[in-house]
């Protein structure tokens, strides 16, 4: 199981973050990408388990004894979540600045960037990456709290 | 300009995020919720006010979310239906926030109330404010999903238990109301409603076959029932609403309910009336789903005033009592929607008995909003809510009572509360309706409307003399009663007598509202099909 | 192919039906589950399907090149948002249905008191 997990998770992973990126005009998107990380991290849980990506891979002492909603990952998972609805909401929000409509996306390409030649920024990609975290952080917090009971 | 049709919704999803982001400090949380409910009644105001009620106003705006034109994007509009639809949430969601910080415990307010109570609104708003099927659709789920965790609340047994009956029916309703959704795509080619509107209302022009639409209307029909607990769908009624936080089942009653209700009209009367295809089904004749839907929803009408009622006067808690009259008080509303599908289209009685539905929603919304409130706070002075227990009440805290008395007053239907200017519309319609070939369902909703009537003062006087009047018991003698949230009373059933006294400006936004419901063309005119348009 | 999904729809329909009818809590959930995946299977249909081809289906092709003939896009981002939706309500109701049954303490609904 282990051997496992060490094999798929960085494959997972990246998947994810690939899926995430090309989102805004192929198939893919926050909402997959987010998952996917999910199902990364997941499977991390069940192969070791909750507080191994505290101790083992950030080296933190785990503290132990609290309720599972002030533990400390938990804590982490909901301000992602909070963090994400707020990038949404921005993003959602920031055109009004320029005098457009709720949501209105853009996009620039910009050219000369070292390695790609040429890349497309979207502005949708900043109402994903919201997607993500929102997707991310309220999954991993269902999923810890639920398997804690 | 018309950055105003959805700064309602801006207003409360931004504080949703906002108060979900001050969890850990509880005064600064409710502080934020209240503004920004109080928000979200300005914008709503404001933007009724400039778009539908102003002297020269449009009576009608459009946004186009993210400016991708009708009809390729989300349209929100927002026409003198939804405004009106919108005026009654925010009055009751205003009343429901503020009884809600002085009611719930500050312990349980800190679980997620605020957020899920702001979600609950930008469901709500959305659903009014949509102009495309599958949104509506969307912003239901928005709506449900929260419902579902208000029911569950308190998470004690029975809290749980009705929070699983109501998910899974109303998961199944939407499983349904997608495929009406898919099938209506596949028929029409479109999902914006003004746009399929236009097409049905000429098919040949555009290559429809409007047959498939009776049937996936009629789908439609028992999907929105069911959401606004019309019988056979009402079981779920009673148990969500004793659940529920009383201040969320005032928003049930009053807003959540009304959604059901406005989607049979909007979809009805502004999407398919014009559909150009003869029903000949039992009893039912005609050229267009309407003939379908008037019987089937006379029917429906008539029987949810009789279960409604007669549950009422079985029941010996007060929510109990409000909740089976709840259900009933729909039926109130469904009959003039029924009678206004057998009228004429041309003719007059459709306009005003679509208004007299809509008066008729926004009395139940002030007056059940306000009794259950109301109950809430005699039990939260007195510790129970059972009649047998209650008494002498009047004695003990007459301000309280006295709004009660005005509730009672008004759900009895008596001048010159809103009540009566709601059954008296009622009744007006179910008369007209004889003259109209709806055979012998017209005699008989006249009948059920009696009896519901006679009900109400059954179980009214109950509720009065039972809890009201009489010695006081031990609960009541030791109780204190809350003075925020007597306030709040007041104010509501102040409101209650305004509206009833100053009826004559909320009749002309009705009937007002009445005619965008029936007028498709103006619909289509402002959603501005041809691109570029309204924004 | 119109023959098989209709297939499809119909045989998911009759097993989510028949799941969401069960006493046990948990097959309820399944069922409805079940009857979601019928829904967007459905869904799906309804933008009307074609033997599959390379032209027809956009993921297949990438930017710059012609734009392809395509399969209805609409459809798919009803059954994507769909999917999103019935993913967060099932997630509550398994939740909730656990929560349901610490509290009563069976899964069966018909031995619940109230």
């Amino acid at each position: 199981m282990r051997t496992t997990a060490r094999v798929t998770v960085p494959i997972v992973l990246v998947l994810s973050i690939s899926l995430f990126l090309q989102g805004h005009n192929l198939p893919g998107g926050g909402f997959i990408g987010g998952v996917l990380t999910t199902a990364a991290l997941v499977l991390i849980y069940v192969a070791y388990d909750l507080d191994y990506l505290e101790s083992g891979v950030l080296g933190q002492e785990v503290e132990s004894g609290t309720s599972i909603f002030e533990h400390r990952t938990v804590l982490a998972y909901r301000r992602t979540l909070l963090l994400g609805l707020l990038v949404v909401f921005g993003s959602g929000v920031a055109g009004f600045l320029v005098g457009d409509p709720f949501l209105t996306q853009t996009y620039v390409h910009l050219e000369g960037v070292p390695i790609y030649h040429e890349v497309e920024l979207a502005s949708a990609l900043v109402f994903d990456l919201g997607v993500f975290l929102v997707v991310v952080g309220s999954l991993l917090t269902i999923v810890s709290v639920v398997s804690a009971e | 300009m018309s950055r105003l049709v959805i700064a309602p919704l801006l207003v409360v999803l931004g504080t949703a995020v906002l108060t979900l982001a001050l969890g850990r400090r509880p005064q600064l949380q409710r502080a934020t919720s209240v503004a920004g409910v109080v928000g979200y009644v300005a914008a709503v105001s404001v933007a009724v006010w400039t778009f539908v009620l102003a002297p020269a106003a449009p009576g009608a705006a459009t946004y186009q979310v993210g400016d991708w034109p009708a009809p390729f994007g989300i349209t929100l509009v927002l026409d003198g239906l939804s405004a009106f639809m919108l005026t009654i949430a925010a009055a009751v969601g205003l009343a429901s926030m503020l009884f809600a910080v002085r009611y719930v415990t500050p312990e349980n307010q800190r679980v997620y109330y605020h957020p899920l109570f702001h979600l609950l609104l930008v469901g709500v708003t959305g659903a009014f404010l949509t102009g495309d099927l599958f949104n509506l659709f969307v912003w239901f789920e928005v709506m449900l999903i929260v419902s579902y965790v208000f029911v569950a609340f308190y998470g004690t047994d029975y809290a749980t238990a009705a929070s699983f009956r109501y998910l899974v029916l109303n998961l199944f309703g939407s499983a349904l109301m997608l495929v009406a959704v898919g099938g209506l795509y596949a028929t029409t080619g479109t999902l914006n409603m003004a746009d399929m509107a236009r097409r049905l209302a000429n098919p040949a022009a555009y290559g429809v076959d409007p047959a498939p639409v009776v049937g996936l209307s009629a789908l439609l029909l028992a999907v929105f029932a069911l959401k606004a607990g019309l019988v056979p769908f009402q079981f779920w009624v009673p148990a969500a609403y004793t659940a529920a936080p009383p201040p969320i089942t005032a928003m049930f009653a009053g807003v959540t309910k009304k959604v059901g209700m406005y989607a049979v009209v909007r979809l009805y009367f502004t999407v398919f009336a014009g559909v150009p295809v003869s029903v000949d089904l039992a009893g039912s004749l005609g050229a267009s789903p309407l003939a379908f839907l008037a019987p089937v929803l006379a029917a429906m009408g008539i029987a949810s005033i009789l279960v409604g009622g007669f549950g009422a006067v079985g029941q010996d808690r007060l929510e109990g009592v409000f909740a089976y009259s709840s259900v009933g008080q729909v039926g109130f509303i469904a009959l003039p929607i029924a009678v206004a599908a057998a009228a004429d289209p041309t003719g007059s009685l459709r306009g005003v008995a679509i208004a007299a539905a809509l008066v008729f929603a926004l009395h139940h919304a002030l007056v059940k909003g306000l009794l259950f409130l109301s109950s809430a706070a005699v039990q939260d002075a007195t510790g129970t809510d059972s009649l047998r227990d209650l008494g002498g009440v009047a004695g003990h805290s007459p301000v309280l009572s006295g709004a009660v008395f005005v509730a009672l007053l008004s759900l009895i239907g008596l001048p010159p509360l809103t009540g009566f200017f709601g059954k008296f519309l009622a009744f007006d319609t179910a008369v007209r309706g004889l003259a109209v070939d709806l055979g012998v369902l017209s005699t008989l909703a006249l009948v059920a409307l009696l009896l519901g009537a006679v009900l109400t003062i059954l179980y009214a006087t109950r509720v009065w003399v039972d809890g009201f009047w009489g010695p006081e018991t031990p609960a009541v003698e030791t109780s204190t009663v809350d003075q925020g949230q007597v306030a709040v009373l007041v104010a509501l059933a102040a409101a209650v007598v305004l509206v009833g006294v100053g009826f004559d400006p909320v009749y002309r936004f009705a009937e007002t509202a009445a005619s965008a419901a029936i007028d498709t063309e103006a619909y289509v005119d402002v959603v501005g099909l041809d691109g570029g348009g309204g924004a | 192919m119109s023959v098989a999904l209709a297939v499809a729809v119909g045989g998911l329909f009759a097993v989510g039906t028949f799941l969401l009818l069960r006493r046990d809590l948990v097959r309820v959930v399944f069922g409805l589950a079940v009857v979601s995946q019928a829904t967007f299977v459905y869904l799906i249909a309804m933008g009307g399907v074609a033997e599959g081809a390379r032209e027809l289906v956009p993921v297949l092709d990438t930017h710059g090149g012609g734009v392809p003939e395509i399969a209805d896009p609409v459809v798919q981002a009803l059954v994507l948002t769909a999917i999103v939706i019935s993913f967060g309500t099932t997630a509550l109701a398994l939740v909730l249905s656990y929560r349901a049954y610490e509290e009563n303490e069976t899964i069966d609904v018909t031995e619940w008191v109230r």
